[in-house]
């Protein structure tokens, strides 16, 4: 599972569950100012990506970080690194 | 000091003043039934506190500074009573007056200062007001659906803060979380007109401000997944109305 692939997912939760359109989707468009998510949405999102790629999310410092959509991007590639079985998963079909 | 600034100070001394008589004449006249409405067990007491807070606003925005300020008030479904809750656009720090122009029975949610004026935050707090600084997200549901169930409804301002322009900044998602949750009905309202009334350095110039209701929506009919979506559509109805009233070029 590559960072496109990622990219890609995450993408869909943002499409599928904010009905947010996909040009405006840029790494750089920030989560609040530019996309609109405030903290509330955030648990959303967060709930929406774990069930996607199967990997429970504890509230760590490096969310309440997040400012940009690369953010995310990285924060799901680093975690999917660390989770290989969940990598394997999702590549079979078997994520949610 | 240019022409422009100098009329505007001179419009500001005047509508600081008039509010100031007025709104000493509105205390000398309620004081009394005020002081008896102490007396009256918690829920109705607060209900009366919230009668006075519009009626106080109406004085002012409808009576206090008119001619200089003229405010117009559209209602576009003058039929639907429903309590619910009131989302407006927020450009001005004169915006929780100018809601009293809904002549209905209300709260608001505010942030924290407000609640600790020595004299507005009195009438807020005997009102039950909404102090969004403070009160936890359980609180505040607990508090509207009540609130609701007594024919109260309640206005907020989900962009948090004033723009002090005609843009209109992202919303908060938590009343709509809320209004989801309760399936409560939600009116789209918007100001428009009062950028600059005050400006930000609390500055008036003379202006038509207009305030309008529109048709309230209920969150399960437009089926939407969460509050973010419930936002978005409702702010997409409220820059709408804006638009159409702007387009209309009577500001």
């Amino acid at each position: 599972m590559d960072r496109n692939d990622i990219i890609k997912a995450v993408n869909s939760i943002f499409i599928d569950q904010f009905e947010i359109e996909e040009m405006e989707l840029s790494p750089d468009k920030t989560i609040f100012n530019d996309l609109g998510l405030d903290s509330l949405d955030m648990v959303d999102l967060m709930v929406g990506l774990q069930r996607k790629f199967g990997i429970p999310l504890r509230q760590s410092e490096e969310i309440r970080k997040i400012e940009k959509l690369n953010d995310i991007y990285d924060f799901f590639v680093k975690l999917i690194d660390e989770h290989p079985d969940a990598a394997a998963r999702f590549k079979n079909g078997t994520g949610n | 000091m240019s022409i422009v600034q100098r009329q505007k100070a001179l419009i500001s001394i005047w509508l600081y003043g008039s509010m100031l008589l007025w709104t000493v004449g509105f205390c000398l006249i309620m004081v009394i039934p005020c002081l008896m409405m102490l007396f009256f067990p918690a829920q109705r007491r607060e209900a009366m506190f919230r009668r006075v807070i519009v009626l106080y606003g109406r004085t002012i925005i409808f009576g206090a500074v008119w001619p200089l300020l003229r405010v117009k008030y559209e209602d576009r479904a003058p039929t639907e009573k429903t309590p619910g809750i009131y989302i407006f656009n927020h450009r001005s720090s004169s915006d929780p007056f100018l809601v009293a122009a809904l002549g209905v029975p209300l709260i608001q949610i505010v942030n924290g200062w407000p609640m600790k004026l020595p004299f507005f935050g009195y009438f807020a707090r005997q009102g039950r007001y909404i102090d969004a600084t403070k009160t936890e997200y359980e609180a505040a549901r607990k508090h509207i659906r009540g609130l609701l169930k007594e024919g109260v409804s309640v206005v907020a301002f989900p962009e948090g803060t004033r723009s002090g322009n005609r843009k209109m900044n992202q919303f908060h998602s938590g009343i709509f979380r809320i209004a989801l949750e309760l399936n409560a009905p939600i009116y789209p309202c918007c100001i428009v007109g009062n950028e600059e009334l005050p400006d930000l350095n609390f500055r008036f110039r003379s202006g038509v401000i207009r305030i309008c209701r529109g048709h309230p929506v209920m969150p399960t009919n437009i089926a939407a997944a969460n509050a973010f979506v419930l936002k978005t559509r409702i702010k997409a109805l409220i820059a709408t109305e804006i638009a159409e009233i702007e387009s209309e070029k009577k500001l």
